[in-house]
C-alpha cells in the first residue's frame, strides 16, 4: 500500500485527529462506535429560524425584474391617476350632479392618459413588442399581468368613448353628447377602481423580496397613491373653490392613509429581513421623492392653508404638484428598491427562511 | 453549402437511423408521455466535470456567455442564464473567503459541487406568472417556454423563486432550461443527464427518482453523513424544521440531495409560490379604495350642504 494512504490511515487526518475514516464500514470494527465528525455544516444545520451565514461568493439568488423602473414605474402611475379620476370625477358627478360638470370634463381628459400613453409604456417595455397582441391569447387568474391586461382592456373603451364625446361636446358644443360623456364613462369607474390596485399585486406576486414581502402594505400605498394623485391632477384645474377644497380634502385623507402605510410597510419589510434594501439609493430616493415631497410636503400645506383659512393659492397648486411628483416617484423607486432586494444574495436568502412562509393552508 | 468547417468534422451516424426508445437503453427509463419525469442530482457525486454544460449548450446550441475568469473557485460561468441551463456551482468550505485549505476533511467535507438547472416546479411560478401562455406544462410534466409566443414582458423573471429564467438580450424572448423536450419526444434521455458520468445527475420517472432519493439518503446517513437531505421533494410532517421546504409549489420536478444547508449552494430555504400573494394585494388595495371612494362621497356629500348654507 501507498506510505501517504498508510499514514493517514494510522494518525487520522488532521481536520479529524484519532479518529477512523467515517468513510466505509471495513475500516474499523463494528464494536467501535463511528462518531460522527463535526463539520461546520453540522454544528449550522440546526440554527433555524434565521440565517446570516456567507452567500455563494455574494452572487445574486434571484434576477432582478427586466423591467426598467422608470417606464414601469411611470405606466403604474399613469393607471393610477387615470383610474382614481375615473372613479373620483364620476363619484363627484354622481353627488353634486352639475355643480361638477367641470370635474367629470377633467376626469374624462386624465382618465385617457392611461389608454394612451401608459399602453405605449407597456409596449415598449417588452423585449419583443411587435408580439405586445400575444398578451390577449389567454385569461389567467394566476397571473396579475394578465388580470391587468384585462383591466386595462375594459376601461380603455368606456374612458375612451367618454372622452370622445367630451371632445365633441367641447368643441361642438351639443348638450346632447355631454350627457353621452357621463352615462359611458360610469362604467370606467368600475375598472378604474380596478386599474389603481391591481399594479400593486402585480409587483407582490413575485419572488423580489421587497414587494413580496408586504403585498397588503404595498396594496394600500398604491391605492392611497393613486386616489391622492387623482385628487390632486383634479383639484388642479377645478374651477369652484367648493370643488377644489372637497378635492384637497379628499387628496389630504389619502396622503395620510399613504403615510400610514408607508410606516407599516417599511415596519414590515424590515421584520422580514429585508430592511438592507431600504439603504439603497433607491430606498433614499422613496424617502425624499415619495414620503418627503409627496405626502409630506402637501399635507403640510394643506394643513397650513386650511388652518388660515385662504382662498387657494399657489402653494396649494405647489401641494398638488408636489402630489403628483410624489406618487410617480414612489411607483418608480418601488421598482428600484425592488431590484436591489433580488440582486443582493443576503436579502433574498434572508428573506426566503421559513418564518416567512405563509401559514400552512389546508389543501 | 454553407456548413461551418467544425460540422464537416462529423460524419453521418453509422446507424442510418435512431435507436427507438434510447433512454430505456442509456436510463432505463420509457419515455411516455403522460408521465411525469424530471431530475434527480445528487451532489454527493458530483466531481465538478461541468460535461452536463458543455452537453446542454451543445445539444440546445447555446452560446457562451463568459469567456473568462470570475475568481470564483472553478465555477467560471457564474449563473444559470438564457444561454446556460446548466451551472455547476462549486463551495470551497475550508479555509473561509473562498481561500481553499491545505488541509481538508475527509468526505468531500469542505469542497462541495452542484450542478444547478431549472428546478421544473410542481406549481410553476414562471408559468402562473406568464400572461401570453407561452410558458405551459408539456406532456412530461416539464415546464418549458414557447419561442413563437413569448413577447419579451419578463414577468416570470421576478416570478422565479430561483433566479433560473432570464430574458435574452440578443432576441427579447425568456429562455430556460426545456429538460430537452426535443430528446424527449424522440425517446433520448436528455442531453446533461446523459453525459453525467458519475451519474450524478439522474433522469427518469419523478416517483422512481423520489424513492431512489429516499434510498440513497438512508444509505449515505448510514455511512456517517448525517447531513445529507433532499431539497425539492414532498415535504413530510414537521416539513418546517428541514431545510429545504417548499411550501405551496409542494415538490420540484429536478430536485437535488444535499449535504449542507439550501443558502450554501445559493438556493431559498423556503421559497414560497408567488400566485398566493395575488388575492391580499387586490383585496387590501381594493378596500383602501372603497374605503376612499365612500369617505369622498361623505366630503362631497358634506361639502355641498355648505355651499347651500352660504347661499
Amino acid at each position: 500500500m501507498d506510505d501517504r494512504v498508510d499514514t493517514a490511515l494510522r494518525d487520522g487526518y488532521k481536520g479529524a485527529p484519532n479518529r477512523p475514516l467515517p468513510r466505509s464500514d471495513s475500516f474499523h470494527d463494528a464494536n467501535d462506535p463511528v462518531e460522527p465528525v463535526a463539520t461546520s455544516r453540522e454544528r449550522d444545520m440546526p440554527k433555524r429560524p434565521g440565517w446570516s451565514g456567507p452567500t455563494y461568493y455574494g452572487r445574486s439568488q434571484l434576477k432582478a425584474a427586466p423591467f426598467d423602473p422608470w417606464i414601469v414605474g411611470g405606466y403604474i402611475f399613469l393607471a393610477g391617476l387615470s383610474g382614481s379620476s375615473a372613479v373620483l370625477s364620476n363619484l363627484a358627478e354622481l353627488v353634486r350632479g352639475k355643480r361638477a360638470a367641470d370635474v367629470g370634463r377633467r376626469g374624462r381628459y386624465l382618465s385617457m392618459l392611461a389608454p394612451t400613453l401608459g399602453s405605449l409604456l407597456l409596449i415598449i417595455d417588452l423585449h419583443t413588442p411587435q408580439r405586445f397582441y400575444n398578451m390577449f391569447r389567454i385569461a389567467k387568474r394566476t397571473s396579475p399581468m394578465s388580470i391587468g391586461t384585462w383591466i386595462l382592456s375594459s376601461f380603455i373603451p368606456f374612458a375612451g368613448l367618454g372622452f370622445l364625446s367630451q371632445l365633441g361636446a367641447d368643441v361642438f358644443k351639443l348638450g346632447g353628447l355631454s350627457r353621452l360623456a357621463r352615462l359611458s364613462f360610469a362604467p370606467a369607474a368600475v375598472s378604474g377602481a380596478g386599474l389603481s390596485t391591481y399594479t400593486a399585486s402585480l409587483l407582490s406576486a413575485t419572488s423580489t423580496p421587497y414587494w413580496a414581502a408586504q403585498p397588503k402594505e404595498l396594496a394600500i400605498r398604491f391605492a392611497a397613491s393613486s386616489i391622492a394623485s387623482g385628487a390632486a391632477a383634479l383639484a388642479l384645474g377645478a374651477k369652484s373653490d367648493s370643488n377644489r377644497r372637497t378635492l384637497e380634502t379628499i387628496g389630504a385623507a389619502a396622503l395620510a392613509i399613504e403615510l400610514a402605510a408607508t410606516v407599516m410597510s417599511h415596519k414590515t419589510v424590515k421584520a422580514k429581513g429585508v430592511g438592507e434594501s431600504l439603504k439603497s439609493d433607491w430606498g433614499k430616493t422613496e424617502e425624499v421623492a415619495a414620503l418627503g415631497l409627496g405626502v409630506l410636503l402637501p399635507l403640510g400645506i394643506y394643513a397650513a392653508t386650511r388652518l388660515r383659512r385662504r382662498k387657494p393659492t399657489a402653494a396649494n397648486d405647489l401641494a398638488a404638484l408636489a402630489t403628483l411628483v410624489g406618487s410617480a416617484m414612489l411607483r418608480v423607486s418601488t421598482l428600484g428598491i425592488g431590484d436591489d432586494s433580488a440582486s443582493r444574495p443576503e436579502v433574498s436568502l434572508r428573506f426566503s427562511q421559513p418564518e416567512n412562509l405563509p401559514p400552512p393552508r389546508r389543501r | 453549402m454553407n456548413v461551418h468547417p467544425r460540422a464537416r468534422d462529423y460524419t453521418q451516424s453509422a446507424l442510418g437511423k435512431m435507436i427507438p426508445n434510447e433512454s430505456e437503453l442509456t436510463a432505463g427509463v420509457k419515455i411516455e408521455p403522460g408521465k411525469q419525469y424530471g431530475f434527480f442530482t445528487d451532489t454527493t457525486v458530483c466531481i465538478g466535470c461541468k460535461a452536463c454544460e458543455v452537453a446542454c449548450k451543445e445539444w440546445n446550441n447555446l452560446p457562451a456567455d463568459n469567456v473568462g475568469l470570475t475568481g470564483h473557485s472553478y465555477d467560471n460561468t457564474g449563473a444559470l442564464s438564457a444561454n446556460t441551463w446548466r451551472h455547476v456551482n462549486f463551495i470551497e468550505e475550508s479555509g473561509g473567503k473562498s481561500v481553499r485549505d491545505n488541509d481538508q476533511n475527509p468526505f468531500q467535507s469542505g469542497w462541495l459541487m452542484m450542478s444547478d438547472v431549472c428546478k421544473h416546479c410542481h406549481h410553476a411560478p414562471c408559468m402562473e406568472a406568464c400572461p401570453t401562455g407561452a410558458l405551459f406544462k408539456t406532456e412530461f410534466d416539464t415546464v418549458v417556454v414557447q419561442q413563437d409566443i413569448c413577447n419579451g414582458c419578463g414577468y416570470c423573471v421576478p416570478a422565479c423563486p430561483f433566479g433560473v429564467v432570464d430574458v435574452s438580450k440578443a432576441d427579447g424572448k425568456a429562455h430556460k432550461c426545456t429538460l430537452c423536450y426535443d430528446r424527449l419526444k424522440g425517446g433520448l434521455e436528455p442531453a446533461c443527464a446523459k453525459s453525467c458520468p458519475t451519474d450524478s445527475i439522474q433522469f427518469g420517472e419523478l416517483s422512481d427518482l423520489q424513492a431512489r432519493a429516499k434510498r440513497r439518503v438512508a444509505e449515505l446517513h448510514d455511512r456517517g453523513v448525517h447531513t445529507a437531505y433532499t431539497y425539492g421533494t414532498p415535504d413530510g410532517p414537521g416539513a418546517l424544521d428541514s431545510p429545504g421546504v417548499m411550501g405551496d409549489m409542494q415538490y420540484l420536478n429536478a430536485f437535488f440531495l444535499l449535504t449542507d444547508r439550501p443558502e450554501a449552494y445559493n438556493l431559498p430555504a423556503a421559497p414560497t409560490r408567488p400566485s398566493n400573494r395575488i388575492a391580499p394585494a387586490l383585496t387590501a388595495g381594493l378596500a383602501t379604495l372603497a374605503g376612499l371612494a365612500l369617505a369622498a362621497v361623505a366630503l362631497m356629500a358634506g361639502g355641498s350642504e355648505e355651499t347651500h348654507r352660504g347661499r
